[in-house]
C-alpha cells in the first residue's frame, strides 16, 4: 500500500477520458482499504433544490430513490438557508452558534470587509468528517462549489477540488462532480463521502424564466437526476448498495423575484441620521444581515431603528435578533428576512441582479430521504418526523456507532 | 349559504307565491325517525366530538318526563350516569360519572370523559331509572408526538331535513373505519316548511319543526331535536365523534357579524340576541368545545384545533361570526377591500399561527365556505393594481360569481395565501362545504398567472358536496349530469386551478391521510329524497406530499 504525502495530488483515470485530481489526508491508504469492511454512507446534497421539483416525470431516479427508501415530507433548511451553514451543519450535527457558520457572508468585524465564511478555520466544531477519521474511518468531500472546499478544506481523507470551475458561479458543473464522485468511491471507497451538486443551485439563480417557465432550471434537474443515477447504477453494480445508506438532500431550497421586487436597505439606512455610516449589511440574497458598527452604548437604539426601517419597506417579510435563529454573533444585530418573490440588492439596486434566491423562509422547504441496501434503511416509508439539515450528522453518526460530539447533537438521527 | 345565490332566493319567493307547496311523505309514519322504544329518556340519540388524545365529549339529552320536550322548559332536574368501556358490552369499565341535567339547559348532557388512552376506540352510554341508552361508538386522537400510519375522517355538509333523507349520513355510518367525522357546516336549515325544500319546485320531502322559521331560543332548540330524531343522523352521530363547525344556517341564511341576509329586525328582533340564542342552542345541543370548554355559557368562540399526533392538525373556522357584510355588487372593487374581513383579526392571527407552527406535517382546515378563486375572468394581480391605481373599481382576482365565500373577501384570502408562501409552509389542506357540489382545487398565489412560479398553487382544497340541499341540476330541473357539465367547464376553463368539479350529486366524502397523500373520496346517493336510497363511489382526488396540487386517483380507500 502506498501512502500520499498530504498536499500530494492523486491523478485517476476520468470516466470520461481526462484525469481526476484528488488529494488525500497524510498517510491515507491509496486503495480500497477502510477499516471498517463494508458499511457505506453517501450524503448527495442537490443544492438548491425544492421538495415539489422531485417527481417520476423529470426527475425518476430521485423519485424512485425517494418512493423506494424513507421519505421526510417535512424536512427543512435552517436559518439562515445559505449553502454554507447548512452544509456545515449536516457534517456538525449543531447550529450555528455552536459551528460559527451562520451565513454565507457575514461582515468580518476584525477584518472590517464582508465576506464568505470560506476558511477552514471559519468552522469552529468537530465535524462527522473529522470525527470519523479519528475512530479509524475513511472520509471523502467532493464538492462543486469553490467555498465549500474551501471551508471543509483538509478535513476528509479524500478531498476532490472542484475543476472545471465557470466563471461568476464559482462551480463545477455536475457532471464533472458526478465523476469526481464515482471515481473516488472506485478508487478509495471512502466510508463517508459527501457530495454537493451544484447545477441546480446556481442555474436556479441565474433563471431569467425563473417566474415563468423555469426552462433552465428544469433541464438542470433532468441532468443532475441523470447524475445520481449514475451514481445509483455505480453503487448497485458494484455490490456496495446492500451495504449503504445513501442520503439525499437539499441544503436550501429556491425563490425567484422580478427585478422590480427588490428590496434596499442600504439607502434608507443612509437617510436616518442615526444610522448613516454606522451600519454594514451582508447580503444573503433572501435575508440580509445587519451589522451596528457605532459606539456600542448606543446599539440597542440602533437596532430598533434598523428593525423600524427594514419592517417599513415593501418586501420585508420579518426582522429577528441573531440568537432567536440560533446564529452565532457573526450573524451580526439582526437578521431580516424577505417575503417570497423578493430578493435583497443592498448595498445598491443593481448590486444583485440574479432572479433565483434563498436565505429566506420561503426557501426552508427542502428534499431529505434515505435510500439504499443498508439493514437500517426503513423501506417504501415516509416519516411525519420534522427532518432538518442538522440532522445529517447524527445519521451519519448511527450507521458507524459514532458517539455524539461534546455537548451533543442539536439534530437528530433519522435511522 | 347556497350555491347560485339569485336563482335560489327567486326559488323562495316562487315558493311562498304560488298556490302551497307539494309535500312528500306527509303522511308516512316517519321512517328515518329513530324507534327507540326501549330507551324512551334518550330519544335523541347519543354523540360524542371533540377528541384529544386523552379525552373526548359525550353528549345525549334526556326526557324526563314526557312533558320535557325540547324547547318546553319543563321537566326536573336530575342526574343521568354515564359509562365509558372498551368493549361494547360495558364488561371493561374505564371511566364512569354523573352529570346533572335540567330544563335550563334543555335537558341536553354534555361532558368531557378523560383518562383515556390515545387513539383507542371506546363504547360509551347513558344510564337513566336503569335503562341504558343506546351504545355510541367513538375514538381518542392519537398522542402529541404518536405517527399514525393513517388517519380517516368522514366529510360532510348541508343536511336540509326538507330536501330529503340523510342516506349519506347513513352510508356513511356504516364504516367502521373513521377516526371522526367532519361537519362543515349548516348541520341544519332554519327555514319554515315551504320555504327551502327540494327542488326547482320547492318540494319539502319533510317538513321542519316547529313550523315556521326558527327565532326564539325555544325554536332553535326544537330544531335541534328534530334532527336529532333522524335515525340516520343518529347512527352516524353513534359511529364516531364529530368535529363541527358552523356555517350561517345554524342560525341564519348569509349571517354576518352584524346581521343576517334572512333576518328583518322588524319583525324577528334584534340580530345580536337571536344570534346569541342560536348559539346557546347549538352549545347544548351539539358535541363540541364552544369556548374551548363544554361549559355553557363560557363563551362562544368555535375555532379551535385538534390534533392527530405527528401527521395531522385540523383547524376548525369560524367564518361567520366575525365577518363583514357581504358585498353587494359582485363585480367592483368591494370585495377587496382590505378594511372587510371573513375571518375577523384575532382569527386571522390564529389561523395563520396554526400554520407556521408547523406542528404536524398536514394542515387541514376546517373551512365553512370555498376559498378557492372562482372569478370570471381571473386577472393576473399586476394588472388589477395597475387599474385600480386609476380607477379603484376592479375585484383584486376577478368578478368573483359568489361573494359569500372568500372570493368576496379577497384582501383576507391573499393575507392566508401570502402568507404560506412567504413562510414556505406545505401541505395545507382546506376541507370545505357549504357550496352543495363537490370541488378539488389548487390554490393559486395568482389566478391570472397560475400555473406559473409567481402564480403557484400554495395549498390545496376539497370540496365536499351536500348531504340534500339543492345543487345545480335540482335547481334548473335538468337530468343530472347534462346541463351542469356546460356550467361546470365553463368554470373550469377560465379557472384553471379547478381540477375536478360535480354541480348535480348529494352525498358524503371520506378523507384519507397518510405521510405520503392526503386523499378525499367523493360518494354520492343515488337519490335524496329516498329513505334508502343506495351510494355509490364517483371520484377521488388526492394531494401528494409537498406538492400543492390535486391530482385524480382511479379508486377510493377501502374500509378497514
Amino acid at each position: 500500500m502506498t501512502s500520499l504525502n498530504r498536499r500530494s495530488f492523486l491523478r485517476v483515470g476520468a470516466l470520461a477520458g481526462g484525469t481526476l485530481a484528488y488529494t488525500a489526508a497524510a498517510g491515507a491508504p491509496l486503495a480500497q482499504a477502510a477499516v471498517d469492511g463494508k458499511r457505506r454512507v453517501y450524503v448527495l446534497v442537490v443544492d438548491g433544490c425544492r421538495p415539489d421539483e422531485i417527481g417520476a416525470d423529470l426527475t425518476p431516479r430521485l423519485a424512485a430513490l425517494r418512493n423506494h427508501g424513507t421519505n421526510f415530507p417535512r424536512a427543512e433548511s435552517l436559518p439562515v438557508m445559505e449553502t454554507i451553514p447548512n452544509h456545515v451543519m449536516m457534517m456538525t450535527g449543531v447550529r450555528p452558534d455552536r459551528s460559527g457558520v451562520p451565513a454565507n457572508s457575514v461582515y468580518d468585524r476584525d477584518e472590517k470587509v464582508v465576506r464568505d465564511l470560506d476558511r477552514p478555520g471559519d468552522l469552529r466544531f468537530p465535524t462527522v468528517i473529522s470525527r470519523l477519521n479519528r475512530q479509524g474511518f475513511t472520509t471523502g468531500t467532493v464538492l462543486s462549489k469553490e467555498y465549500l472546499y474551501g471551508i471543509f478544506g483538509t478535513r476528509a481523507t479524500y478531498r476532490w477540488e472542484p475543476e472545471p470551475v465557470l466563471p461568476i458561479t464559482g462551480h463545477a458543473p455536475d457532471a464533472f462532480t458526478m465523476d469526481a464522485a464515482i471515481g473516488m468511491v472506485e478508487r478509495f471507497d471512502p466510508n463517508l463521502v459527501f457530495v454537493n451538486l451544484g447545477d441546480c443551485d446556481r442555474v436556479g439563480h441565474s433563471d431569467l424564466t425563473g417566474t415563468t417557465l423555469q426552462a433552465a432550471r428544469q433541464a438542470a434537474l433532468a441532468d443532475v437526476d441523470t447524475q445520481v443515477g449514475r451514481f445509483v447504477d455505480l453503487l448497485k453494480s458494484s455490490g456496495r448498495w446492500e451495504h449503504s445508506v445513501v442520503l439525499v438532500l437539499a441544503d436550501h431550497s429556491m425563490d425567484w423575484s422580478r427585478p422590480d421586487r427588490l428590496v434596499s436597505l442600504a439607502p434608507r439606512f443612509e437617510e436616518d441620521p442615526m444610522l448613516a455610516g454606522r451600519v454594514q449589511i451582508a447580503q444573503n440574497g433572501g435575508a440580509d444581515l445587519l451589522y451596528w458598527t457605532g459606539a456600542a452604548d448606543r446599539r440597542t437604539a440602533a437596532v430598533a431603528r434598523m428593525r423600524e426601517i427594514a419592517l417599513a419597506a415593501d418586501g420585508v417579510l420579518s426582522a429577528h435578533a441573531p440568537a432567536d435563529l440560533r446564529l452565532s454573533g457573526l450573524a451580526g444585530d439582526l437578521v431580516v428576512f424577505c417575503r417570497s418573490g423578493w430578493r435583497f440588492s443592498d448595498p445598491a439596486q443593481y448590486s444583485n441582479p440574479i432572479p433565483g434566491n434563498h436565505g429566506h423562509p420561503a426557501t426552508r422547504p427542502i428534499p431529505f430521504f434515505i435510500g439504499g441496501g443498508h439493514r437500517l434503511v426503513k423501506h417504501r416509508s415516509s416519516s411525519t418526523a420534522r427532518a432538518r439539515t442538522v440532522d445529517v450528522a447524527p445519521t451519519v453518526g448511527r450507521v458507524f456507532g459514532l458517539a455524539e460530539p461534546r455537548g451533543g447533537y442539536d439534530g437528530h438521527a433519522r435511522l | 349559504m347556497t350555491p347560485i345565490e339569485i336563482d335560489r332566493r327567486s326559488l323562495l319567493v316562487a315558493g311562498a307565491a304560488g298556490a302551497g307547496t307539494l309535500t312528500l311523505g306527509l303522511g308516512d309514519p316517519e321512517p328515518a325517525e329513530a324507534a327507540t322504544a326501549g330507551n324512551r329518556y334518550f330519544r335523541h340519540g347519543v354523540a360524542s366530538g371533540d377528541p384529544h388524545p386523552t379525552s373526548v365529549i359525550l353528549w345525549t339529552r334526556l326526557t324526563p318526563t314526557p312533558d320535557a320536550t325540547p324547547g318546553s322548559g319543563r321537566g326536573p332536574r336530575v342526574a343521568v350516569r354515564w359509562q365509558v368501556a372498551r368493549d361494547r358490552r360495558f364488561t371493561d369499565v374505564v371511566a364512569t360519572g354523573a352529570f346533572t341535567t335540567s330544563a335550563r339547559r334543555d335537558h341536553t348532557v354534555k361532558l368531557e370523559a378523560t383518562g383515556l388512552r390515545p387513539r383507542t376506540t371506546y363504547y360509551y352510554r347513558f344510564l337513566y331509572r336503569g335503562l341504558a341508552s343506546p351504545v355510541g361508538r367513538t375514538r381518542t386522537a392519537p398522542a402529541a408526538t404518536a405517527s399514525p400510519d393513517h388517519l380517516r375522517f368522514g366529510v360532510v355538509s348541508c343536511a336540509n331535513l326538507q330536501a330529503g333523507y340523510f342516506a349519506a349520513y347513513r352510508h356513511l355510518a356504516r364504516r367502521d373505519d373513521l377516526d371522526a367525522v367532519i361537519h362543515l357546516g349548516d348541520y341544519f336549515y332554519e327555514y319554515a316548511p315551504g320555504e327551502y325544500g327540494a327542488g326547482n319546485d320547492n318540494q319539502d320531502v319533510r317538513r321542519h319543526v316547529p313550523a315556521h322559521e326558527i327565532v326564539t331560543l325555544a325554536d332553535y332548540r326544537q330544531r335541534h331535536a328534530q334532527y336529532k330524531r333522524d335515525h340516520d343522523l343518529q347512527a352516524l352521530h353513534a359511529t364516531a365523534p364529530f368535529i363541527v363547525t358552523w356555517d350561517d344556517h345554524e342560525t341564519t341564511n348569509d349571517a354576518y357579524r352584524a346581521g343576517a341576509e334572512n333576518h328583518q329586525p322588524a319583525t324577528e328582533g334584534d340580530w345580536f340576541e337571536r344570534k346569541a340564542r342560536a348559539r346557546r342552542a347549538y352549545d347544548e345541543w351539539m358535541p363540541v368545545r364552544m369556548g374551548d370548554t363544554v361549559d355553557l355559557g363560557d363563551g362562544t368562540a368555535l375555532y379551535r384545533r385538534l390534533r392527530f399526533g405527528t401527521l395531522a392538525e385540523l383547524s376548525m373556522l369560524d367564518l361567520r361570526t366575525y365577518r363583514s357584510k357581504q358585498a353587494q355588487i359582485l363585480a367592483d372593487g368591494t370585495v377587496s377591500d382590505p378594511e372587510r374581513t371573513i375571518t375577523g383579526h384575532a382569527q386571522m392571527r390564529w389561523l395563520k399561527q396554526s400554520l407556521t407552527q408547523n406542528r404536524t406535517q398536514w394542515k387541514l382546515v376546517g373551512n365553512p365556505v370555498m376559498i378557492s378563486p372562482v372569478v370570471f375572468p381571473p386577472f393576473p394581480q399586476d394588472v388589477t393594481s395597475a387599474v385600480n391605481d386609476v380607477t379603484g373599481l376592479l375585484p383584486e382576482d376577478g368578478a368573483p360569481y359568489n361573494v359569500d365565500q372568500w372570493d368576496g373577501y379577497t384582501a383576507d384570502r391573499r393575507e392566508v395565501f401570502r402568507h404560506l408562501a412567504d413562510h414556505g409552509v406545505k401541505d395545507t389542506v382546506f376541507l370545505t362545504g357549504d357550496i352543495h357540489s363537490a370541488w378539488a382545487c389548487d390554490l393559486p398565489l395568482d389566478a391570472g398567472t397560475y400555473p406559473t412560479e409567481s402564480g403557484r398553487s400554495v395549498a390545496t382544497e376539497f370540496v365536499c358536496t351536500s348531504v340534500t340541499s339543492n345543487n345545480l341540476d335540482d335547481i334548473t330541473g335538468s337530468p343530472r349530469r347534462t346541463t351542469s357539465l356546460g356550467v361546470e367547464a365553463a368554470i373550469q376553463t377560465s379557472n384553471r386551478h379547478i381540477k375536478y368539479l360535480n354541480f348535480d350529486d348529494h352525498g358524503f366524502s371520506v378523507l384519507d391521510v397518510s405521510s405520503r397523500r392526503t386523499q378525499m373520496d367523493y360518494y354520492v346517493v343515488a337519490d335524496r329524497t329516498d329513505p334508502r336510497s343506495p351510494a355509490s363511489w364517483t371520484a377521488s382526488w388526492a394531494t401528494r406530499a409537498n406538492s400543492q396540487q390535486v391530482h385524480p386517483v382511479d379508486h377510493p380507500v377501502g374500509g378497514r
